[in-house]
């Protein structure tokens, strides 16, 4: 259909023109410039929220950022984005880097570099009512299961387990489809997300979690393909963070509990090296 | 067949389009399925909205005037607010209350997404439809609905046989219109996992990054069914024309 | 109809209210019913109090909505009513202008969101300077090239709706087409559209809630992080129902405003 042809050829032309858009590498920007674009989640957890009284983003990711920042030199400006938005804002350049709860999986490690050095390690668990039926991963064979779209929990399930997943726009959305009675269990980050609300919100006390997590993947902050030198300097920005307890006092100061081991872990075992 | 595949997707590579997905079974299948919950989602949705489309109107044109004030009210909320929030306080509220309230009693909750989804599109739609109608049911010549009373038919006999035939002859071109946005509309589903073909294409460009790709198939899919909704419609107004309305 | 001959009238009986208010009362009453039926954990005056919290980011959200709107219909009625005008001539422009009218007709609003979000480039490089494009920018054009489309076929409805006799009329007084069309039918026209195109503000309106679906901080994304950030079932329905309330609430009087309109012009 010529309708269809010339609709192509215009996207097309467009794609062209967009591919102009990447002149810059980061780190030439921060040099230059003085500022970076920094991707993070703003999803309602203690990583990324919005304060009500100001509506400017506060969090675990927000306080990396500006932190990152100040050591550049670079102004830092926040963008928020959802695990459905947060690979094509990086790729299109709309943000340079993501600090975005997103973890390291060989996937991702093949279309995008990453910082060497993990600020976080997150697994993923199951929510479901006690009264389900559910006691371990196997059990969610052939049953619908609420997850966010782009999540990297969903190819797990899937395969290893033979879910069906029902992917929402965001977490809270899936979390209120869980209640709805739309998929027997929620699968979602367990320490950012699951084990707070199971902890402190009493609507959640006819839940529980599955063991072992899966996927227990360090958090990395992630870059475009081939930026391997603003990756080594951040790299060294995030060991150091690791060393002076910095990750550890902001981690409590965000209120995420319980702390988490990974953290203390290379707390203590960063200072042996340079 | 395969070899068709192969040929596409390195034809279309050289334009930077990513169709590799076509060849995984985890994601091809899907999608195609995605396809067909589109299109189950549209039939149902047309049929639904027809059929509470014409109970609105009688509502509004009937004697009973808090039915009718409430027909109305209906319309307004449902015409004035947007179709993502109707659906998002149709299936995240109001199902989870219903899920709680039902559980509280040990039975299950029989609504599926799929089913909220038609509601919510459906009842938006009606209210259209009935707006269509209504407009339909103004623009009657006056002499023929005296013509039919003065030759003493009921009031249900003049609505069902002489009223209602002509206005929606009168009313087809809006009521097409509202069956094309109705097409375009059914895109939202997305939003509550339903599985229709624009989830599919979500959950495979979040993983392999070819929105392009993807938002020209779905751009296609959809063409093709406004497309053949509205030569539909015009074969409709073709053969139930009025001689001498119109041109 | 009853309600219609009063209000054609031009008046509203003082007894009778008008039928918007039925449906604000409608979606209270409902509102206060599932709230009351929603479980509660703690107070529900705390929940009123976080609502209170939590009411400037939402306006802020809105005004998100209301830029949006703003932007997409302005942008739209400038491109609608260039092509709708040249949709009606058969030259290769009139031919391009009535594809782009077919096109923007028939996409669905979501995915064309999706594209101008995704698709373009999110700063440009011109003449050595660098222009950022900012997604909510991106979603206004998203909404504005359906805009153009439908103003489009609002203007060409306008135009068919001016009797063939005066364009034979003015025909047969040596004026030209284009003179026909500048002179005689669109100053006609303008009075006529306005009613439509109010309509399709409204539905535009209505459309930048899919905003929330590119990460955009509008009044429906706003609602979802209050919602998880607070995580009480009763604070998630009243913050959704307040939702639907403020759009109604300005939805509503542009669509009343429309049909006043039009009853005064079906009566001039």
């Amino acid at each position: 259909m010529t309708l269809t042809n010339l609709r192509r050829l215009l996207t097309v032309a467009v794609l062209g023109a967009s591919f102009t858009a990447h002149a810059d590498t980061t780190l030439d920007k921060i040099d230059s410039r003085h500022e970076i674009t920094v991707g993070v989640m703003i999803g309602g957890s203690p990583f990324g929220s919005l304060d009500p009284a100001t509506q400017q983003p506060r969090g675990f990711n927000v306080d990396l950022a500006n932190e990152l920042g100040k050591r550049l030199g670079a102004k830092v400006q926040l963008v928020s984005v959802l695990p459905s938005t947060r690979v094509q804002f990086l790729q299109q350049g709309k943000v340079d880097i993501l600090i975005a709860n997103m973890e390291y999986n060989a996937q991702r490690g093949e279309i995008l570099d990453h910082v060497a050095t993990p600020y976080y390690r997150v697994g993923g668990t199951a929510i479901t009512l006690k009264t389900s039926g559910i006691a371990r991963w196997a059990d969610l064979r052939g049953k619908p299961v609420c997850i966010s779209q782009g999540s990297s929990y969903i190819r797990p399930i899937v395969e290893r387990y033979g879910a069906i997943p029902r992917a929402f726009p965001g977490s809270s959305q899936s979390l209120l489809a869980l209640r709805g009675g739309s998929c027997v269990a929620a699968v979602h980050d367990a320490a950012p997300l699951l084990y707070p609300l199971l902890q402190s919100d009493p609507e959640w006390r006819d839940y529980r979690t599955l063991q072992p997590e899966i996927e227990p993947a360090p958090s990395v902050i992630w870059m475009r393909q081939g930026e391997r030198d603003t990756a080594a300097k951040l790299d060294t920005f995030v060991r150091e963070l690791h060393r002076n307890g910095w990750f550890i006092a902001t981690e409590a100061k965000n209120g995420l509990n319980p702390p988490s081991p990974a953290l203390a872990e290379w707390h203590r075992q960063l200072p042996a090296e340079n | 067949m395969d070899a068709l595949l192969h040929g596409f997707i390195t034809a279309t590579a050289r334009l930077g389009l990513d169709y590799r997905f076509l060849l995984d079974d985890y994601e091809r299948v899907p999608f195609v399925q995605g396809l067909g919950v589109s299109i189950e989602i549209i039939l149902s949705t047309m049929t639904a909205s027809a059929i509470a489309g014409l109970v609105l109107l009688l509502a509004l044109r009937g004697r009973n005037r808090l039915v009718a004030g409430l027909a109305r009210g209906f319309i307004e909320v449902t015409r004035n607010t947007p179709t993502l929030v109707q659906l998002y306080c149709a299936f995240l509220v109001l199902n989870m209350l219903i899920t709680q309230w039902l559980r509280a009693r040990g039975i299950d909750n029989p609504f599926k997404p799929f089913f909220w989804v038609v509601l919510v599109l459906s009842l938006h739609k009606a209210a259209f439809h009935a707006e269509a109608l209504r407009a339909g049911f103004d623009a009657l010549p006056s002499q023929t609905l005296e013509g039919a009373a003065s030759l003493g038919f009921s009031r249900a006999t003049r609505f069902w046989r002489i009223e209602l035939p002509l206005a929606l002859r009168a009313a087809l071109p809006a009521l097409v219109n509202n069956m094309v946005e109705l097409v375009k509309a059914s895109a939202v589903a997305s939003a509550i996992a339903v599985g229709d073909v624009t989830y599919q294409s979500i959950m495979i460009w979040t993983q392999r990054d070819n929105v392009l790709a993807l938002m020209l198939l779905i751009l296609a899919f959809f063409g093709v069914l406004t497309w053949m909704v509205t030569l539909a419609g015009r074969w409709l107004e073709r053969r139930y024309r009025i001689p001498g309305y119109g041109y | 109809m009853a309600t219609d001959s009063a209000a054609a009238a031009g008046k509203f009986a003082v007894t009778r209210l008008p039928p918007g208010v039925y449906g604000v009362l409608g979606v209270l009453v409902t509102g206060a019913l599932l709230w009351s039926l929603a479980p509660e954990a703690g107070s529900r005056g705390e929940t009123l109090a976080r609502f209170v919290e939590w009411s400037p980011a939402l306006a802020h959200g809105f005004a998100m909505n209301v830029l949006i709107s703003i932007g997409a219909i302005f942008i739209g009625t400038v491109i609608g009513l260039l092509a709708g005008a040249l949709a009606m001539s058969a030259s290769f422009p009139g031919r391009l202008a009535r594809l782009w009218i077919i096109a923007f007709r028939n996409a669905p609003w979501l995915v064309l969101i999706y594209f101008t979000t995704y698709v373009f480039p999110f700063e440009i490089h011109a003449f050595g300077i660098t222009v950022p494009f900012p997604d909510w920018l991106k979603v206004t054009l998203g909404l504005a090239l359906p805009a153009s489309a439908n103003i489009a076929e609002v203007f060409r409805g306008a135009v068919a709706s001016i009797p063939s006799a005066q364009w034979e009329a003015a025909a047969s007084l040596a004026f030209s087409r284009w003179q026909i069309l500048g002179k005689i039918v669109v100053p006609q026209c303008v009075r006529r559209m306005l009613p439509p195109w109010m309509n399709v503000y409204a539905i535009i309106t209505m459309g930048t809630a899919l905003s929330s679906l590119v990460g955009i901080h509008d009044l429906l994304d706003t609602a979802q992080i209050a919602s998880s950030t607070v995580a009480r079932s009763s604070f998630t329905v009243l913050t959704y129902v307040a939702t639907l309330v403020i759009f109604f609430a300005y939805c509503y009087p542009i669509s009343w405003l429309t049909r006043s309109f039009e009853k005064r012009l079906r009566t001039a």
